[in-house]
């Protein structure tokens, strides 16, 4: 057979370095060639992460068995023998920018499996990579962020030693190490509003749908989608169909959920009411603080089960010890003045009374020496609704209860002489609402939330040169249009409000409520994509891809159209020639269109992945069927 | 009720002293306190028994005393005599004393905490029923009832002395424990309520605060024999308001109730209400409403069961997405003003003049949290409605007319009907998913327990030969077995430890040697059966014990015949002794009617009450009656699974994939095909 010459650059070697010329006959396997340029290099090292680029084709060559007949290289192709696996700066969800090293010959799917394993998050085919946005005007003044590294981890091709709590080994080798493990498992610290103001936000569904354009293909490789070494992507939750979240496993796939899900609402990638804007903001500061106390990663269960037993217990015994000094404390404080402010009243007059907080009562009479008759009124705060009117510059503390009777509400201010008296009160008013009384455990944290958040008022107005660890601008936690509308001191109330059912969450049932709430939105898990050519409709729409259904919606009004579910779907063709998509429904309805914002692979791969998602069930947790993911997302080429 | 709360209050302090006193006899074991027990047994029968006698010696303060002295207390409370059939504690120790007795003789030495446990709380339990059985039958048939119970002890004792002792020691022990217990429960708050039932009559019931909307439906159901479907709802209605709302399984019925007014009108209706919990039969209307109803109509079981999974069994209950133009009552005026609304899980939002549906421009109208919603009834004349279809969302504690209250009104029946389910979808998410399973775990176990009652007593009694599943038919031939239930169930229990007056303590004597033995085969049946499906072995079970245990118990049966009321009955309450009769209630018997221990009570419906009352609860393994309940109770829930959505087929140019079939099992088949192919 004849002997020919085959050239081949070395990565090793340099760019610069010419190829090496090997001579090889047409029936040497792709094993041998790597072997030959290896000695011809003659460099001693661990080679066996390479692998044989084909550039011509963009093609790896990764059968060691196939002949190069069998691939079909003759002597015009240029190769490179060059490491599968080079780092990479991948963006996670919350912000944080890690180097490691990611998988550049498998495909897309394959390479997120890996690095998911390294992070330990699980579920990786629910993630994926985007390529970051095309930044117009390449401000190169913007000081580069931090980025940390962690490509000295090993690769995610072997198996990865793991502690306890699912966290990888590798992670403790170092404080560094292990720093990094702590940022990607904990929430970061809310940015200052400005940051936040000055970021990207889509206004309508069409700019909404940019970003979908961006995702690289599962089923290619990243060599082959024009990746290269050191080259920025993001990690993201791709399909909003989260498997199975368990929190004692998923320290960082929930933080990592949380801050995607945090910063889709910060800048309005899903619209929410003010009401669920204040909820979602007292479950960030909630969050915020409780992170820097608990840790989310369990360690065993029945150690927990153990430590939270004696917490209780502990809890319950200075609750014991406390709740008598509480009740003599609050009878000592008491001096506060109410009005019973009539209807249409605008004018607030204030006329002190001795009050006493008792169970879940507050009585007040005349005076303290008449304190033990018959009080002037009784009121039973179970089930009332407390709502704070504070103004720490103002020297305002005043607290407004509705309480309600059977012929309505009672309406009812309360006004504290002084910070101290004040959180007291409104701490021991929260809880009666709740039906808890002064004894209850919660009593102290209670007082101190409500400290922590006055303080929060007085810091913010201004004096950013006083602002310590603990307090945060409530400005970072709602979204620039929620920053425009209310000025700190009108914003804190009504995070406050929220808050206060929230206070009490641990720090994992805090994370869970936030995404709970955010997945109950209206427009959750929508991925939008502009489409045209709608069988009979010659004008652009919007199609949106949830994990259940297609959604058609116009483009102007913004309106749903139409909704197909999943279900009655027959089946989808792609046609790749002229990048359409046709689907049938039950009942012969049909569907055509081509996307224009997006790749019509991305769109195929969306309804795919989400059919994909749906057939996995709790049974079957660990065995991730890649075949299948593939059967139903690839396109012509890959199969 | 204040009267029976000082009274309980004094029983309390009384058994503080009891057990004092107790303490020091645990210590030293007296063995005659097991004769004086009889004596005792015998003469309080009647809860002649004067608890606040604080004279009375040790030897009073044997168990049976302990029971008659529960038993007036529950007496006292003729009201209550439904709350403690349902009580698990009571019916679970119930049926015990059977398997633990011989079990005591068996290992007398071994330190049997454990089952000894049960045994007391059996005795315990007892009394309680006992008014309860005062009801249908006599107040005479308590005797039996009672004798059986504090006639445990008995055989222990003389079978093995001193440890036999320990253990008697322990009972009382326990027992006290349980009685104080018991006393304690009797502080919990309690409420007489009377439930008006729709065909005109009403039911007045005791509902303690710890109790579910759940459990007193469950006992509505026994006390009046309706089918038991999963649309039999506890509502309360304002006649100020005129509203109607229907309780949740969930809720807690003291604390709504707390809230009614001094001088309320509001009443407690037991009725069906088909829109409870429609939103899970055709989960379809409420989650794709904006669809053709024509098309939504035949849905598959198996498209629904999906949509169900999809919206209330994710990490998040998704609500339908109601909106639509509404009218609400203007604050403090009387006119109503047209306004488009939109439901969110958060709350309910309308869209304010001039401005978009997009939701930061919603202005709020109410968030859930401490609001309840309320069907109303002629609104058109009260409020000058537009429409008859109208809801209010108040605080559950406003009774009257109050600005605080937001009236809305809508354009027809169906239309309500959304929007309250979707509201109530909001406010309770996974909840109310959870309690109609509950329901429909019940309602399908109650039926179960009809069908095999209708089976079983059918050869033994010509009146209860119709199956029919109406509920008139159900009551009609639920009495008649009813009393054979009565005496079967109480038969285990009071064979194995009949001590009766009449052949006194000699009889007891000879039997202990043998029962040691023959009893043991029978218990590991007894326990084995209720989660098999056979009514009759258990049954058996029992029977083989007793022939080993106290032959003599058969003249001794003494109390029986005092039931003056159950004329009929004494021949099947012995079961061993009369072959005749015996063949006939383990034949007949075993899977007594539902029905006959919802007025019977007493001790008997305890295995049975579970299945129906309490659910799953009762698996610890209640020896021989619950079988039949209790596998119906189990059966249905088994088959709750879901599958994943039939995914819809693709086909991709390359993948060709024959149209129709299943798109997965064909993506399996191509899969392996490949492999296949691969391989070669």
């Amino acid at each position: 057979m004849a002997v020919w010459d085959l050239s081949v650059s070395v990565e090793e070697l340099g760019a610069e370095a010419p190829p090496l010329k090997i001579s090889v006959t047409s029936d040497l396997h792709i094993g041998g060639v790597i072997l030959k340029v290896v000695e011809k290099t003659q460099i001693s090292k661990d080679w066996s992460d390479h692998a044989l680029w084909w550039e011509q084709k963009q093609q790896w060559l990764l059968k060691p068995a196939w002949t190069l007949d069998k691939c079909g290289i003759h002597a015009d192709a240029r190769l490179c023998l060059t490491p599968q696996h080079k780092p990479l700066q991948l963006i996670m969800p919350n912000g944080v920018t890690l180097r490691l090293r990611a998988c550049f010959s498998s495909p897309v799917f394959r390479t997120v499996m890996g690095i998911c394993k390294l992070l330990n998050m699980r579920h990786p085919e629910e993630l994926s990579l985007l390529r970051p946005a095309e930044e117009k005007k390449k401000k190169k003044q913007k000081d580069e962020e931090e980025v940390f590294d962690i490509t000295s981890a090993p690769l995610p091709t072997g198996s990865i030693v793991k502690l306890a709590n699912g966290m990888p080994a590798f992670f403790t080798e170092s404080p560094q190490m292990e720093n990094v493990y702590k940022m990607l498992s904990v929430s970061q610290p809310a940015l200052p509003p400005e940051t936040i103001a000055k970021m990207y936000r889509p206004t309508s569904k069409v700019d909404k749908a940019q970003v979908n354009s961006r995702w690289l293909d599962s089923s290619r490789s990243l060599l082959q989608q024009g990746l290269k070494e050191n080259d920025k992507l993001f990690l993201r939750f791709k399909y909003y169909s989260f498997h199975d979240l368990t929190p004692q496993f998923d320290a960082v796939r929930l933080t990592q959920l949380y801050e995607q899900a945090k910063w889709a609402i910060l800048l309005e990638e899903i619209e929410c009411t003010e009401e669920e804007m204040m909820l979602f903001a007292a479950l960030q500061y909630h969050i915020g603080k409780v992170s820097t106390t608990e840790q989310l990663v369990a360690s065993c269960p029945a150690m927990d089960d153990l430590d939270s037993a004696l917490q209780c217990l502990e809890v319950k015994m200075e609750a014991e010890t406390s709740a008598d000094d509480m009740l003599v404390c609050m009878n000592i404080h008491t001096v506060c003045f109410l009005i019973n402010l009539p209807k249409k009243q605008t004018l607030k007059k204030y006329k002190q009374f001795w009050f006493t907080f008792k169970d879940t009562s507050i009585s007040y009479y005349k005076s303290k020496e008449e304190s033990c008759k018959e009080p002037i009124q009784q009121m039973n705060l179970k089930g009332c609704e407390v709502a704070p009117d504070v103004s720490v510059a103002g020297q305002k503390f005043c607290i407004r209860l509705l309480i309600p009777e059977p012929e309505g509400m009672n309406e009812v201010y309360l006004r504290c002489d002084n910070e101290q008296q004040y959180s007291k009160w409104m701490a021991a008013c929260r809880l009666a609402s709740k039906g808890k009384t002064l004894a209850d455990a919660s009593f102290s944290s209670e007082v101190q939330s409500i400290q922590s958040f006055l303080a929060m008022q007085r810091t913010t107005p201004g004096s950013k040169a006083v602002q310590s660890d603990d307090s945060i601008n409530t400005h970072s936690l709602v979204s620039p249009r929620y920053q425009k509308k209310y000025k700190p001191k009108q914003l804190t109330p009504r995070i406050l409000e929220a808050y206060q059912n929230v206070a009490q969450l641990s720090l994992t049932d805090a994370l869970l409520k936030f995404l709970q709430i955010w997945q109950a939105l209206p427009d959750f898990g929508i991925s939008y994509f502009v489409v045209s050519r709608f069988k009979g409709c010659r004008k652009d729409e919007v199609m949106g891809i949830a994990n259940n259904r297609l959604i058609r919606i116009d483009m102007n009004v913004e309106e749903v159209v139409k909704t197909w579910r999943y279900n009655t779907m027959r089946q989808w063709n792609v046609n790749w020639d002229i990048k359409q998509v046709a689907i049938e429904f039950n009942g012969n309805v049909n569907i055509a269109f081509s996307c224009v914002t997006a790749d019509c692979k991305i769109v195929h791969e969306y309804i795919g992945g989400y059919i994909f998602m749906s057939t996995r069930n709790r049974e079957q947790n660990d065995t991730l069927n890649e075949e299948l993911f593939h059967k139903l997302t690839g396109g012509h080429d890959a199969i | 009720m204040d009267d029976i709360d000082a009274m309980f209050t004094d029983m309390l302090e009384e058994m503080d002293l009891l057990t004092q006193s107790l303490e020091t006899e645990i210590t030293e074991p007296k063995p005659p306190s097991n004769s004086s027990s009889k004596s005792n047994s015998m003469q309080d029968l009647n809860f002649s028994i004067g608890f606040t006698d604080l004279n009375a010696s040790l030897n009073e303060l044997e168990d049976n005393d302990l029971d008659a002295l529960m038993a007036d207390l529950v007496a006292d409370l003729s009201a209550t005599e439904e709350k403690f059939a349902a009580e698990r504690g009571s019916v679970k120790p119930q049926p015990p004393p059977a398997v633990t007795v011989p079990a005591a003789h068996f290992a007398p030495a071994a330190p049997l905490a454990p089952p000894t446990h049960v045994p007391h709380s059996a005795p315990g339990a007892p009394p309680p029923s006992k008014p309860k059985n005062e009801l249908p039958p006599c107040p005479a048939s308590n005797a039996p009832n009672l004798t059986s119970n504090t006639s445990v002890p008995p055989p222990p004792a003389v079978s093995s002395k001193a440890s036999a002792e320990d253990v008697e020691a322990q009972m009382k022990a326990d027992k006290i424990k349980l009685a104080l217990e018991k006393l304690k429960e009797a502080k919990v708050k309690k409420l007489i309520v009377k439930v008006e039932i729709k065909d005109g009559g009403s039911k007045t019931l005791m509902v303690d605060e710890r109790q579910m909307v759940r459990d007193v439906i469950d006992n509505l159901f026994e006390k009046t024999h309706c089918d038991g479907n999963v649309d039999w709802c506890l509502c309360e209605t304002n006649p100020e308001l005129q509203t109607e709302r229907g309780f949740e399984d969930h809720e807690n019925l003291v604390e709504p109730l707390s809230a009614w007014t001094r001088d309320s009108e509001n009443k407690v209706i037991f009725h069906e209400r088909k829109d409870k919990y429609e939103i899970f039969k055709n989960p379809q209307n409420f989650y794709m409403w904006k669809k053709d109803k024509k098309s939504l109509k035949d849905m598959k079981d198996k498209e629904k069961e999906l949509l169900l999974e999809e919206h209330f069994c994710g990490t998040s209950v998704i609500v339908p997405d109601l909106e639509g133009v509404l009218y609400l009552k203007e604050e403090g005026k009387k006119s109503w003003k047209q306004r488009y609304f939109l439901l969110r899980a958060s709350g309910m939002y309308y869209i304010p003049k001039g401005k978009t549906k997009s939701s930061r421009d919603l202005q709020c109208l109410v968030q859930f949290d401490n609001m309840n919603v309320y069907y109303c009834k002629d609104y058109k004349i009260k409020y000058k409605a537009p429409t008859d279809f109208c809801f209010i969302l108040k605080h559950p504690q406003i009774q009257k007319e109050s600005q605080y209250i937001k009236y809305l009104c809508c354009d027809d029946h169906w239309t309500m009907t959304l929007w309250v389910t979707g509201i109530r979808i909001a406010k309770y998410g996974k909840m109310l998913y959870e309690n109609y399973k509950n329901a429909e775990r019940k309602s399908s176990s109650l039926s179960s327990v009809w069908s095999n009652r209708n089976l079983q007593p059918s050869p033994s009694t010509s009146n209860a030969s119709t199956p029919s599943p109406t509920p008139k038919a159900k009551a009609a031939n639920g009495h008649p077995p009813q009393h054979h239930s009565e005496p079967v169930a109480k038969g285990p229990s009071n064979q194995s430890s009949f001590p009766p007056p009449p052949a006194p303590v000699d009889i007891l004597p000879p039997p202990p040697p043998d029962p040691t033995l023959p009893p043991p085969p029978p218990p590991p049946p007894a326990w084995a059966m209720p989660v098999k499906k056979e009514p009759n072995p258990p049954r058996s079970a029992p029977q083989h014990s007793q022939p080993a245990f106290p032959p003599p118990p058969p003249m001794d049966f003494p109390p029986p015949p005092p039931l003056s009321d159950d004329a009929e009955l004494p021949p099947d309450f012995l079961p061993p002794p009369p072959p005749v009769m015996g063949g006939f209630m383990s034949a007949d018997l075993p899977p007594p009617p539902p029905d006959p221990f919802h007025t019977a009570l007493p001790p008997p419906p305890a295995p049975f009450n579970p299945p129906a009352a309490a659910g799953g609860d009762l698996p610890p393994p209640p020896p021989p009656p619950p079988p039949p309940p209790a596998s119906g109770a189990l059966h249905p829930t088994a088959s709750q699974r879901r599958v994943g959505p039939p995914p819809p087929k693709r086909t991709t140019p390359t993948l060709s994939a024959p149209s129709g079939g299943d798109f997965m099992s064909e993506l399996q088949k191509a899969m392996q095909k490949k492999r296949g192919g691969q391989g070669q």
